[in-house]
């Protein structure tokens, strides 16, 4: 029998970037299947393709045996696939039953009306054969995302769907909701539907799939099945190779205070606290790591020290001096160089060649100017420098930052903020969409700032990378820091707890900072406070 | 499937967009003569319906084979445009000779016209307009790139030129009636016209900067109230004695901008154009090598990666609405100095034709002058016509309408393009950045009008 889903030899493009690379993928019939992959490792382009949102450059998509070629998703949906995305597309003032029927309304009086009873019907019946709870008179603003997420599924089945494609289908959930949701997958399975959903969590593809496919870098690594394998194979899948990142330890103590932030608040952009009284204290030669699932705050705590946002109280001193009233260019000046979380927003013109975004943030430098003047010879060799040592690809100054991969957007950056020559590196996702060998120079290049005596401040969702290059490694929940820990003794497990906002139970917990130290006191809700100088 | 489909026209449309964004610097000059011939093309047939429709004794022009009469010839109407712009270096005439009886048509021939001079009348109002269009199309430019929408040149223009005119007046009795004198007095007047013209947009700029006051509305609203303001300071204090008009005194003939070589009656002075030329090139190095010039060219591409980069975002706007309001002055005070001689209240719309003047230069500094340029061979061309044939001026002013809007379409679309539609690799999650759900911006852009329709 052929398989419900055959993706045979998918390549897709995008200027300066291959998505996916030859992928293939086979999904039975009446099976959930798990696409697996860290960010940005091509699994939404994946789908999209399926889905009809993108056509790929090369390689064919096969429906129960049949070779397709879709232009839009309306094709995709008349043959039978339906998607739910991470984002719902409802709307929200009007009810369930008018959500699913959308488009496709049953009619009456020949097409002038839309028959609500007949459509109300169909959504009980749908909602009855699938176990679905829902009430088809309900507004969609009025119910949880669980349920709005079943009106999604809801309205892929009223389509006809056969095989779903769910993108990240727990990211908006509660846990609870999340058990609902596998529930449901095995009612649709039961019932002979495909499924197939993106994550970027382990425990959820073993846990809920049949089989699963990791993808990395754009390419399919491996096809296996949950019952055969194990998470650390999986993981290995996933990054690549044994992520065992060798430590190298401070090998002097840490010098002079560089940055100190005393009990800083900050709102983010919609006016709610985002972080609430965090202190920290970062020495000359000391790497001081942020743990912690993005979204706790960490945007606005960075945004913060850099001089983006204005904190609403607290303070920040750069080398003892308060940087209250300082601006962002001043506090370039003064040496904090600065990795932005978001590299296409915020760390490159996009639109401007690397010459021109070599200079970006010394454009008053007097490195690259004479008086008023700006010397983009200067700036061009500068850019080269950059692009030789980090390993730029392709190295043409003269390409706009657009052309590039991301990775080599990311490892420009790095260059030119490490060049700088700064008292303090301020490091988001400094290895984020970079390939592994680029890693692994950026780690380097951090440990050796450090053994410089530069002060760093890194943050990153990655586990491994802060717990490897840190010496001190804050975690972050809810604003606040839950733990500050010694990362060569604390345990993923204790990690995870403390990212959870709860505290381990144990004293095995070695907490580093300065007050906590000595005092094993469990941080409170209040451990934001109680970490600081 | 017979229905339309949102999702795809809106790709579509998408697509297209994208596509006129990512044309090429070359691409651009060709597109544009494209549709300058285009839009000749089709103002053929307007002239030809018109011709149609209206009623005249004789015919102008008879259309071969059928023998049927329009009342206004079109070839006639755009060999006068472009002739006449240029105050008619060309004739037509149709040798006998080389013309064989079995064409239909009679070949025109163009001829040098003998005594023709380049310092001419006509020629000297296609460049004066240009002049001033210089001007003004650079200070809209320069808000542009700044990423700001300054529709306030006409007002900034109006309050330079009667700042020109009034400084330049009172100060005459104090300097020389000579020609050094007359170059002081200039500088002065300039300098006053820039003053005045950066005042009047700073207004706007720290209305925006600092209480997010939106610089389309507040510009459009201080034209309202610089052209009123100063028509009652003029017609209340500063009117000249027995003057028709609402107008201030005349500025000495030794401090206005004259001509070297072009007849005085032209209103139009080389000198002027050179100003402006200068400022042209003294523009274009501020924005591309000075590293002001950088920070506001990033303010208006990626105001965030402006922001990232330590440039003070309201401070630029601030800047870069002064440095647009004091061109538009400086465009004030030439039209003071060159053209009139002194403030009056029938100023020109050289402040709007400003904005158009600079979607059509890519808003780029050195694109300007050709804009400008065809402009101004518009307004001396339609005045020709308007002189040498019997089409009627609003005609002229539907072809003149027409070439713009056909060459100024390109540029439009492609800044719509570059500012509505996402760049593919930025939307791109594999591009290895997005956050927990790579590239739900795409997926969500794309998808919506899909699933509507389904």
């Amino acid at each position: 029998m052929n398989p419900a889903v055959h993706l045979d030899g998918i390549t897709k493009r995008f200027p300066g970037v291959v998505a996916n690379d030859d992928v293939d993928l086979a999904v039975e019939r009446g099976s959930v299947h798990a696409l697996l992959g860290e960010n940005g490792a091509g699994k939404t382009t994946l789908m999209n393709v399926l889905y009809g949102l993108y056509r790929p450059t090369e390689g064919q998509v096969v429906i129960d045996g049949e070779p397709r070629s879709f232009n839009s998703p309306r094709d995709a949906i008349d043959a039978g696939v339906g998607m739910i995305h991470q984002h719902f597309m409802l709307v929200e003032p009007m009810r369930i039953w008018e959500n699913v029927v959308l488009g496709n309304e049953p009619t009456e009086w020949y097409g002038l009306r839309v028959d609500e009873e007949a459509a109300r019907e169909a959504v009980r019946d749908l909602s009855a054969r699938y176990g679905f709870d829902v009430d088809p008179d309900d507004r969609v603003e009025d119910v949880s995302v669980g349920v709005q997420q079943r009106v999604e599924i809801l309205k892929a089945l009223y389509r006809g769907a056969d095989i779903l494609i769910l993108d990240e289908p727990t990211a908006v959930l509660t846990p609870q909701e999340v058990e609902d949701l596998y529930d449901v997958f095995e009612e649709l399975t039961d019932q002979g539907k495909t499924i197939i959903f993106i994550s970027h969590k382990l425990s959820e593809a073993t846990h809920a799939a049949d089989e699963i496919t990791v993808l990395r870098n754009g390419k399919n690594v491996g096809t296996v099945a949950t019952d055969d394998v194990t998470s650390e194979e999986l993981a290995e899948m996933m990054v690549g190779r044994e992520v065992l990142m060798e430590r190298s330890g401070a090998t002097e103590p840490p010098g002079d205070v560089v940055l100190d932030v005393e009990g800083l608040v900050a709102e983010d952009d919609r006016g709610v606290e985002a972080v609430s009284g965090v202190s920290a204290q970062i020495r000359e030669g000391e790497v001081f790591g942020i743990a912690g699932v993005d979204g706790n705050g960490q945007s606005q705590l960075i945004e913060s020290i850099t001089g983006l946002r204005t904190p609403t109280a607290g303070s920040v001193s750069f080398h003892g001096e308060p940087l209250d009233d300082v601006s962002r260019r001043e506090r370039i000046d003064r040496g904090m160089a600065y990795i932005p979380e978001d590299r296409q927003a915020r760390g490159l013109v996009m639109e401007y060649d690397l010459t021109q975004n070599a200079v970006l943030g010394s454009q008053h430098d007097s490195a690259f100017t004479d008086g008023p003047r700006l010397d983009w010879d200067r700036a061009a060799s500068h850019a080269e420098s950059v692009i030789e040592q980090y390993d730029v690809r392709p190295p043409d100054r003269d390409a706009t930052a657009e052309s590039f991969s991301g990775g080599n957007q990311q490892k420009f950056i790095v260059g030119r903020e490490f060049e700088r020559d700064p008292d303090l590196v301020v490091a988001t996702h400094p290895t984020r969409g970079v390939d592994i060998g680029s890693t692994e120079f950026i780690h380097d290049r951090l440990t050796e700032l450090r053994s410089e005596g530069k002060a760093v401040l890194l943050v990153s969702s990655k586990l491994d990378e802060v717990q490897a290059l840190s010496d001190r490694l804050a975690v972050m929940h809810d604003g606040e820091f839950t733990g500050v820990v010694d990362p060569t003794t604390v345990t993923e497990e204790q990690l995870g707890l403390l990212m959870a906002g709860e505290t381990p139970d144990d004293d095995t917990v070695d907490y580093v900072d300065d007050i906590e130290s000595g005092d094993d006191s469990k941080p409170t809700e209040s451990a934001g406070e109680e970490v600081s100088a | 499937m017979s229905r339309s489909r949102p999702g795809a026209i809106r790709s579509r449309v998408t697509s297209l967009l994208r596509r006129f964004a990512e044309i090429s610097g070359v691409d651009r000059v060709l597109i544009a003569l494209a549709a300058l011939g285009l839009s000749v093309l089709v103002g053929f047939f307007i002239v030809l319906g018109s011709g149609r429709v209206a009623e005249c004794s004789t015919a102008a022009w008879t259309m071969p084979i059928t023998g049927m009469g329009f009342c206004y010839d079109p070839f006639e109407v755009f060999f006068v445009l472009f002739n006449g712009a240029l105050g008619g270096p060309f004739y037509v005439w149709e040798p006998a000779i080389f013309n064989p009886e079995w064409l239909p048509i009679t070949l025109p021939w163009l001829g040098f016209m003998p005594g023709w001079s380049p310092f001419n009348n006509a020629f000297a109002l296609t460049m004066s307009e240009t002049t001033l269009l210089v001007f003004t199309g650079l200070s809209v430019a320069v808000a542009f790139r700044a990423g700001l929408f300054n529709i306030g040149t006409q007002g900034q223009l109006v309050v330079g030129a009667l700042l020109t005119a009034l400084v330049v007046v009172a100060l005459a009795p104090l300097f020389p009636a000579n020609r050094v004198g007359g170059v002081i007095l200039i500088a002065i007047g300039i300098l006053a016209g820039a003053v005045g013209g950066g005042v009047w947009g700073a207004i706007p700029g720290a209305l925006k900067a600092y209480a997010d006051a939106n610089e389309v509305i507040t510009t459009i609203m201080l034209n309202f109230i610089a052209a009123n303001v100063a028509y009652v300071l003029v017609l209340e204090v500063f009117r000249a004695e027995g003057s028709s008009v609402v107008a201030t005194a005349d500025v000495p003939e030794y401090a206005q901008i004259g001509p070297w070589l072009f007849p005085p009656t032209g209103d139009f002075a080389e000198a002027a154009l050179l100003i402006g030329f200068v400022s042209l090139v003294a523009l274009y190095l501020f924005l591309e090598h000075t590293s002001l010039g950088y920070d506001l060219r990033v303010s208006g591409i990626q105001p965030l990666a402006a922001e990232y980069s330590g440039v003070n975002a309201k401070l630029t706007t601030v800047r870069a609405m002064t440095l647009s309001g004091a061109l538009g002055g400086i465009g004030g005070s030439i039209w003071v100095l060159m053209s009139e001689g002194r403030w009056v209240e029938s100023i020109p719309d050289l402040g709007f034709d400003g904005i158009t003047v600079s979607i059509l230069a890519g808003n780029n500094p050195l694109g300007v002058l050709p804009a400008a340029a065809l402009f101004g061979v518009l307004k001396g061309g339609a005045l020709q016509v308007g002189f040498q044939t019997d089409v009627p001026p609003e005609l002229v002013g539907v072809l003149r309408g027409l070439i713009i809007l056909f060459v100024a379409m390109p540029e439009f679309f492609r800044l719509i393009g570059k500012r509505l539609v996402p760049d593919e690799s930025e939307v791109e999650p594999s591009s290895g950045d997005g956050n927990d759900g790579d590239g739900v911006g795409g997926t969500a852009a794309v998808d919506d009008g899909g699933e509507a329709s389904a």
